[in-house]
C-alpha cells in the first residue's frame, strides 16, 4: 500500500532503468508503421560520403580482419597535430546533450576538462549530460515537445525505443546530405575516414541525417568463462557443445554455491546456427524468407536450453529476478562459470576485478557448431551512437558544428584524441611509458562528453592494465569473423509491420515459458502458428519484397 | 438539501471557496491541461504532425474508439486485468488489514521508548528500492539462498519459492507486506492518537474489558480512516505495482505476472503506440471511478461518511 | 513525554497476549534490522571482504570508508543535499498550506459547489497526464531548469487531500458551530480550532510530502539539465547505475565501471539515514495523541 501515489510514467522511468541492464529488445530497428516499409540503401549510395583514409593515421600493432577493427597494444610514442585551424569560429556557445552511466560530471564553469577542450575548439560546447539508463524517456519527452539541443547524441539502441523515428528525424534535425555526400566530406577529413559501411546506418528517408559513431566489434554476444577456475578444476575451455554441457553438469554444485550458467539461450542458438539477420531471418533454398521460430535449428536450441534449465544448471538468482547481478556472480564470486553477455564486457570486467583477484582470467569460449561443422556467428553493424544537428540552423552554423564534430572524431595518435580522452597533461593524466594514466580529476570530469558528439574510425586498445587483452580479443575476433552470418538484407533498412513488432515481445515470452518448463515443448508448433497469425506472414511478405526491390 | 438562495450561500461560503483557489489553480495547470493530452487515446498519435507540438495533438489522425476496440479484443489485456484484480482482492484481504492491526498493537504498547523504536524500524523498508527488496528475498528464499542451502545441508530437496507461478501471488504480497507494513501504520497511528484517552478510562470504569474497549472505542475511532483508505485503494484497484512485476516477470512467466501496468508498458510504450496506453489509462480511470462510487455507496450503507456525502 | 506506567483502570495483560505481542514485534524488528545491518556492514567493507562473503557481509572485519569517500569526493552530493533540503522544506511548506486550505475548504459537505469541486479535485486521482503534455506545460511556463519544476507539479497530492479532509470532517461540529456563533471567520476557525486538533494527521501528511520531495528523481531527469540543481536522489541513483551502459562495443562505452557493492549499499544507507534522523521528531506528534479534552475545556 503506497501512500504517495506515483505517476505511472514515473514508474515507467524506474522500470526502464531496471530493464536497461538486459537487452530486452534485441534485433533490428523495426517500428510499428502500419504495414512496414523497406528502405533500400543500395540505391542511395549517392548520399554517402566518399571514404578517404587519413594520411596521418598511426600504424596499428594487430591487424583485424574487417569488420574487426585494428588493435593497439601500446600507446603511440609521438602524437600528430591533426587539425591546426580552430574549428569553432563564431564563439557562440553550442548546446549539446550526451548520455552518461554514472555520476554526472561537473558543468562548464566548474570543469577544467571542458574548458581546456573548448579552448581548443574555439567555440565552447555546453553539455547537458543525462543519465544513460533513462535516456529514452528524456528523448521521448524532448522529441514530443520538439525541444532538442544543437548537437544531440542518440545511442544506437535507443533508436528503436522512439516511435516514428524517421518522422522525428525529418522534423527535428538538419539534413546533412549536401554537407557530406561524395567529395563534400573531404572538408571534414576525420569523418571521411570512417569505414564506408558505417554511414549507411545514418540514413533516414533516403537522406543522410547524422554522423555515426561506428561500433568497434561486429559481435553482439559472447560466452565468457572463468579460465582461472576451470584450471583449478583441471578443465580446459570446451570445444564442442557436448563437452560444454557435460562440463556444466560436472561443475554445478549447489552445496558449494556454484552453477554453470547464466541464461545462455543466444549462444545455444548460435551453436545450432539459428539465423539472426534482421532479428532472425534467413532465406530458404527457394529464396523465400524464413523466421528463426520456423527452423528445425531453433527447435533443437529450445530443447537444449530447456534441458539446461530443468537440470538446474542456471544460477537460481538469475532465474528468480531480473535485478540479479550476473556480472558479480561471474567475475567476482565465481558462482557461475559460463556467462553470456555482450562482447565488450571483457576488458572492463577483467581490469576491474583483477584488482582484488590477481589470478582472475576471463576468456571467451570460441563459438562452435553443435554438429561439429563450421559455426555460425551472429553479427551486428549498428552504430554505437548518432550525432544529430538541430533543424533550422543557418548553413554557417551547421558547418561550424560539423567542424566541431570532425575535431572530436580525431583518431588515436593525434593530440586532439589525447585531449578528448585523457584531458590535460599534469591535470587529468600523467604521462608514462605505457601512455597517459588518468588522475582522479579525470574520472570525475571526463564522461565521454566529446566522444558522444563524434564518431571515429574504430580501433581497439591500448589497455596497459590488461596487457594481453588486445592480442586475445583480436585473436578471438579474427577467428570468429570468418564465420560471421551473411545478411541477405545487408544494407536494407526495414520498418516492420505494426502487428509483427507488437507481437515480438509476447512471442519471445512464450518461448521463455517453454524454456523454463512452464509449458510443454510440444507447444512450440502452436506458438509458431500464433506467430504467423500475428503479423508473421505480413513480415515475411515485407522481407521478400525488400529483397526483390534491392535487386537480390 | 437546504433551500438557501444562492446569494446567501455565497455570502456564507465565500471564505471556503477562496481557500480552495490555490489548489484549484495548481490542478488546472499541472493536471487538467496536460490530462487533455489523453485525446491521443482516440488518435493514431503522430508527435511530428503539424507545425508544432500542440498542433500534433490536433492533426494526428482521429480513429474514434479504435484503440479501445483493439484493447478489448486482446486476450492478453483481459488476462492482465484478471491478474490485477485477483492480486488487488488478495491484497485487500491479506495485506490491507495488517497495518491496522500493527498500529493497534503499537498504540497499546506501554513503553513509549519501545513503541518509538519499533515504529522507526519497521517503516524503513518503505525506502528500499524494489530491486533491493527482491534481492533480499532471493538471498533468503531463492534457490541459492539461505533457506535452500540449509535444506541441502540437511539432505533435503529445496523448495521452489521464487519462481513458482502458482504461489506468485503470495510471494508478491509477502514482499509488499515486508516493504510497506510499517509505512502503512502511520495514518492509522494518527487516527488512534485522535481518540480521547478519557473514553478508555470511562469505559474501563464502567466495566468494559480489553476486548470490548477495542470493539467499542478503538475500532469506531479508526472506522472513518479505514473506510477512506479502502475507498482510495479501490479507486486505485487496477494499479498493483510495476517494477516489482517487471523484475520477476521472467521468473514466473507473463501469465502469472502480467498486470495492467506492465501490459501497458509492453504493448504501448515498448511498441511506440502511445494512444493504446492512453486508452488503457482511460479504461483504468473509468473502472476506478465506478469502484470509488460503489465503495462510497457501501460506506454510506454502513453509516460511514466516505468521500462523498449522501446527497 | 508519555506515561510509561499502566493507568490504574487498565488490567494486567494476559501472558498469552503478552507473548504473542513480543514474538510478533521481535520478528518484525529483526526482519528489518538484519537486512539493514547487512547493508550497513557491506557499505563499510572492503572489496576483498565483500568478494569473500560472496554478497552481503554480515560479520564486519575492519572499517572501510572508501564507498562513502567515493560518493562524497565528487562534491556533487553535498550540493545536492542542499538542493534537496531546499526543495523538501519549501515544497512541504507549500504543499501543506495548499492541502490544508483545500481540505478545509472542501470539508463542509453542504457548502456552495462542494460536490462539483470535490469531483474536480478527485478526477486527477484517476487520470494521469501523458509524458509529452506534462513536459510541454512545465517547460512552456518556463519552469525548466528550476527547482519549481520539482515542486509545483506535485504540490497537491489528492491522496493526502482526501485523508486530511476526512480528519477535518471528524472534528466535532459543536466546536465549529460555537466558534461561528462567536463570529469567528473560517480562517480563524481553521487555525485556532481545526488545526490544533489535527496536529497528528498534519504531521503525517507533512511527512508524506517531505518524503515525496526528498525522493524526487524522475521529474529531475525530465526537467533539470544543470548539475548544480540536481536533487540528492538524482545524484545517488547515478552511482547505482554507473557502468550499466548497454554493452555494445569493445570497451569504448563502458569506461565507467559498475559501482562496487559497497557503493551500492552506501547509497541505500544515505537514502535512509536522513529519514531515520528526522522521523522521531515527527513521530512525536502522532504517536501519542493530542489531548482532545484539554482543548475542549
Amino acid at each position: 500500500m503506497t501512500t504517495s501515489r506515483r505517476n505511472f510514467l514515473e514508474l515507467l522511468g524506474v522500470g526502464a532503468a531496471a530493464i536497461a541492464a538486459g537487452p530486452l529488445l534485441t534485433g533490428c530497428s523495426d517500428r510499428p508503421a502500419s504495414n512496414g516499409t523497406a528502405q533500400n540503401l543500395d540505391s542511395i549510395t549517392g548520399v554517402l560520403p566518399a571514404q578517404k583514409d587519413l594520411t596521418i593515421a598511426v600504424k596499428p600493432d594487430v591487424i583485424g580482419t574487417r569488420p574487426v577493427p585494428d588493435g593497439f597494444t601500446r600507446y603511440p610514442a609521438s602524437l600528430v597535430d591533426a587539425i591546426t585551424a580552430k574549428p569553432g569560429t563564431s564563439g557562440k556557445k553550442i548546446s549539446a546533450m550526451t548520455p552518461v552511466w554514472g555520476p554526472a560530471p561537473p558543468g562548464l564553469d566548474k570543469s577544467a576538462y571542458l574548458q581546456a577542450v573548448n579552448a581548443e575548439l574555439g567555440t565552447p560546447v555546453a553539455f547537458t549530460v543525462q543519465d544513460g539508463n533513462t535516456y529514452a524517456d528524456k528523448l521521448n519527452a524532448m522529441f514530443g515537445a520538439r525541444d532538442v539541443p544543437e548537437l544531440l547524441c542518440v545511442p544506437g539502441w535507443e533508436v528503436e525505443k522512439i516511435p516514428r523515428f524517421a518522422d522525428a528525424v525529418k522534423v527535428l534535425f538538419t539534413d546533412l546530405t549536401d554537407h557530406l555526400k561524395g567529395d563534400a566530406a573531404a572538408a571534414y577529413p576525420m569523418l571521411a575516414a570512417f569505414p564506408s559501411g558505417a554511414w549507411r546506418n545514418a540514413v533516414w528517408n533516403q537522406r543522410l541525417y547524422a554522423v555515426p559513431n561506428p561500433t568497434d566489434t561486429p559481435f553482439p554476444y559472447a560466452l565468457y568463462t572463468r579460465k582461472d577456475l576451470l584450471d583449478q578444476r583441471g578443465l580446459s575451455i570446451p570445444k564442442s557443445l557436448d563437452e560444454l554441457l557435460a562440463m556444466a553438469k560436472q561443475i554445478t554444485e549447489p552445496t558449494r554455491n556454484v552453477w554453470a550458467f547464466s541464461d545462455v539461450f543466444q549462444m545455444i542458438q548460435m551453436y545450432f546456427r539459428v539465423p539472426a539477420s534482421k532479428g532472425g531471418w534467413r532465406l530458404r533454398a527457394d529464396r523465400t524468407p524464413e523466421f528463426k521460430y520456423e527452423t528445425p535449428e531453433y527447435r533443437q536450441a529450445v530443447e537444449v536450453m530447456a534441458k539446461i534449465y530443468s537440470d538446474g544448471l542456471v544460477h537460481p538468482d538469475l532465474v528468480a529476478s531480473k535485478g540479479a547481478d550476473q556480472n558479480k556472480l561471474f567475475a567476482q564470486n565465481g558462482a557461475i562459470l559460463f556467462s553470456q553477455t555482450g562482447f565488450g564486457y571483457w576488458q572492463g570486467a577483467q581490469a576491474e576485478n583483477q584488482k582484488i583477484n590477481k589470478s582472475l582470467d576471463i576468456q571467451p569460449v570460441p563459438i562452435f557448431a553443435a554438429d561439429g561443422g563450421d559455426p555460425l556467428v551472429w553479427g551486428g553493424s549498428d552504430a554505437i551512437s548518432y550525432t544529430f544537428i538541430k533543424n533550422g540552423l543557418p548553413k554557417e552554423r551547421v558547418e561550424e558544428l560539423l567542424r566541431i564534430v570532425n575535431w572530436c572524431s580525431a583518431p588515436l595518435g593525434t593530440q586532439e584524441a589525447q585531449l578528448r580522452d585523457y584531458g590535460v597533461a599534469g591535470k587529468h593524466h600523467t604521462a608514462t611509458p605505457d601512455g597517459p594514466v588518468k588522475t582522479d580529476l579525470a574520472f570525475k570530469e571526463i564522461a565521454n562528453q566529446y566522444f558522444f558528439i563524434s564518431g571515429r574510425n574504430p580501433t581497439v586498445g591500448p589497455f596497459p592494465e590488461t596487457p594481453h587483452y588486445v592480442q586475445d580479443a583480436l585473436g578471438y575476433s579474427n577467428a570468429m569473423v570468418k564465420f560471421l552470418e551473411r545478411d541477405p538484407w545487408d544494407g536494407v533498412k526495414l520498418e516492420m509491420p505494426a502487428r509483427f513488432a507488437a507481437y515480438r515481445v509476447p512471442a519471445e515470452e512464450k518461448i521463455t515459458d517453454l524454456l523454463r518448463g512452464r509449458r510443454p515443448l510440444s507447444d512450440l508448433d502452436a506458438l509458431i502458428k500464433e506467430w504467423k497469425d500475428n503479423g508473421g506472414e505480413e513480415a515475411r511478405t515485407l522481407m521478400a519484397k525488400a529483397l526483390s526491390e534491392a535487386g537480390r | 438539501m437546504n433551500r438557501v438562495p444562492l446569494r446567501a450561500r455565497l455570502r456564507r461560503d465565500w471564505q471556503l471557496l477562496a481557500m480552495v483557489v490555490p489548489g484549484f489553480l495548481l490542478l488546472l495547470v499541472f493536471s487538467y491541461v496536460p490530462i487533455a493530452g489523453n485525446v491521443i487515446a482516440f488518435q493514431d498519435y503522430n508527435p511530428y504532425a503539424g507545425g508544432n507540438p500542440l498542433e500534433a495533438f490536433l492533426r494526428s489522425e482521429w480513429i474514434g474508439f479504435g484503440q479501445f476496440q483493439l484493447l478489448f479484443e486482446d486476450p492478453a489485456f483481459w488476462e492482465a486485468l484478471r491478474n490485477t484484480l485477483t492480486i488487488t482482492a488478495f491484497q485487500l484481504v491479506f495485506f490491507f488489514p495488517l497495518p491496522i492491526l500493527l498500529a493497534i498493537m503499537l498504540h497499546n504498547l506501554l513503553s513509549s521508548r519501545i513503541r518509538g523504536f519499533v515504529q522507526t524500524v519497521v517503516y524503513l523498508p518503505h525506502f528500499f528500492s524494489w530491486v533491493l527488496v527482491i534481492t533480499f528475498f532471493v538471498q533468503m528464499l531463492g534457490g541459492a539462498g539461505l533457506l535452500a542451502q540449509t535444506f541441502r545441508e540437511a539432505g533435503l530437496q529445496p523448495w521452489n519459492i521464487m519462481s513458482n507461478p502458482q504461489t506468485f501471488i503470495v510471494l508478491v504480497t509477502a514482499e509488499a507486506v515486508w516493504k510497506d507494513i510499517g509505512w502503512g501504520t502511520i495514518v492509522f497511528l494518527a487516527a488512534l492518537s485522535a481518540i480521547d484517552p478519557n473514553l478508555y478510562e470511562a469505559a474501563a470504569v464502567d466495566g468494559a474489558g480489553r476486548g470490548r474497549r477495542l470493539w467499542h472505542i478503538t475500532l469506531p475511532g479508526l472506522r472513518p480512516v479505514i473506510a477512506l483508505l479502502l475507498i482510495l485503494r479501490l479507486g486505485d484497484a487496477l494499479s498493483v505495482g510495476f517494477e516489482q512485476f517487471i523484475l520477476q516477470r521472467d521468473a514466473v512467466g507473463r501469465q502469472a505476472s502480467e498486470v495492467l501496468d506492465t501490459f501497458t508498458y509492453y504493448y504501448s510504450i515498448a511498441t511506440g503506440n502511445y494512444g493504446y496506453g492512453a486508452a488503457a489509462g482511460l479504461f483504468k480511470a473509468a473502472v476506478g471511478l465506478v469502484l470509488i462510487l460503489a465503495a462510497n455507496k457501501v460506506a454510506h450503507l454502513l453509516g460511514e461518511r466516505g468521500i462523498y456525502a449522501k446527497s | 513525554m508519555t506515561a510509561t506506567r499502566r493507568p490504574a483502570w487498565a488490567e494486567k495483560p494476559t501472558p498469552i497476549g503478552q507473548t504473542f505481542k513480543t514474538v510478533v514485534l521481535t520478528l518484525l524488528v529483526l526482519g528489518v534490522l538484519f537486512p539493514l545491518w547487512a547493508i550497513l556492514v557491506t557499505s563499510l567493507s572492503s572489496r576483498r571482504r565483500i568478494a569473500e562473503a560472496g554478497g552481503f557481509v554480515v560479520i564486519p572485519k575492519g572499517l572501510d570508508w572508501s564507498a562513502y569517500q567515493t560518493i562524497f569526493s565528487g562534491g556533487a552530493v553535498t550540493q545536492a543535499l542542499w538542493i534537496s533540503m531546499l526543495i523538501t522544506v519549501a515544497g512541504t511548506a507549500i504543499s501543506l498550506t495548499v492541502t490544508v486550505l483545500t481540505a478545509y475548504g472542501l470539508s463542509r459537505s453542504h457548502s456552495l459547489g462542494n460536490r462539483w469541486l470535490l469531483a474536480y479535485f478527485l478526477l486527477p486521482f484517476l487520470i494521469y497526464p501523458p509524458l509529452v503534455p506534462k513536459y510541454l506545460v512545465v517547460t512552456g511556463i518556463g519552469l525548466k531548469n528550476s527547482i519549481w519544476a520539482l515542486i509545483l507539479p506535485s504540490a497537491l497530492s489528492i491522496f493526502n487531500l482526501v485523508v486530511l479532509r476526512g480528519f477535518f470532517q471528524g472534528v466535532p461540529q459543536e466546536l465549529l458551530d460555537s466558534a461561528r456563533i462567536d463570529g469567528a471567520g473560517e480562517l480563524r476557525i481553521l487555525t485556532r480550532i481545526v488545526l490544533p486538533l489535527s496536529k497528528a494527521v498534519v504531521a503525517v501528511i507533512g511527512l508524506f510530502y517531505a518524503v515525496g520531495y526528498w525522493n524526487v528523481w524522475f521529474d529531475a531527469l525530465l526537467f533539470i539539465d544543470s548539475n548544480d540543481l540536481y536533487p540528492i536522489q538524482r545524484v545517488l541513483q547515478s552511482y547505482l547505475l554507473a557502468g550499466q551502459a548497454p554493452i555494445t562495443s569493445g570497451g569504448a562505452v563502458g569506461n565507467t565501471m559498475p559501482p562496487t557493492e559497497a557503493v551500492k549499499m552506501a547509497v541505500v544507507i544515505l537514502t535512509v539515514l536522513p529519514i531515520v534522523a528526522v522521523y522521531p521528531f515527527i513521530q512525536r506528534h502522532f504517536i501519542k495523541g493530542v489531548l482532545v479534552g484539554a482543548v475542549k475545556g
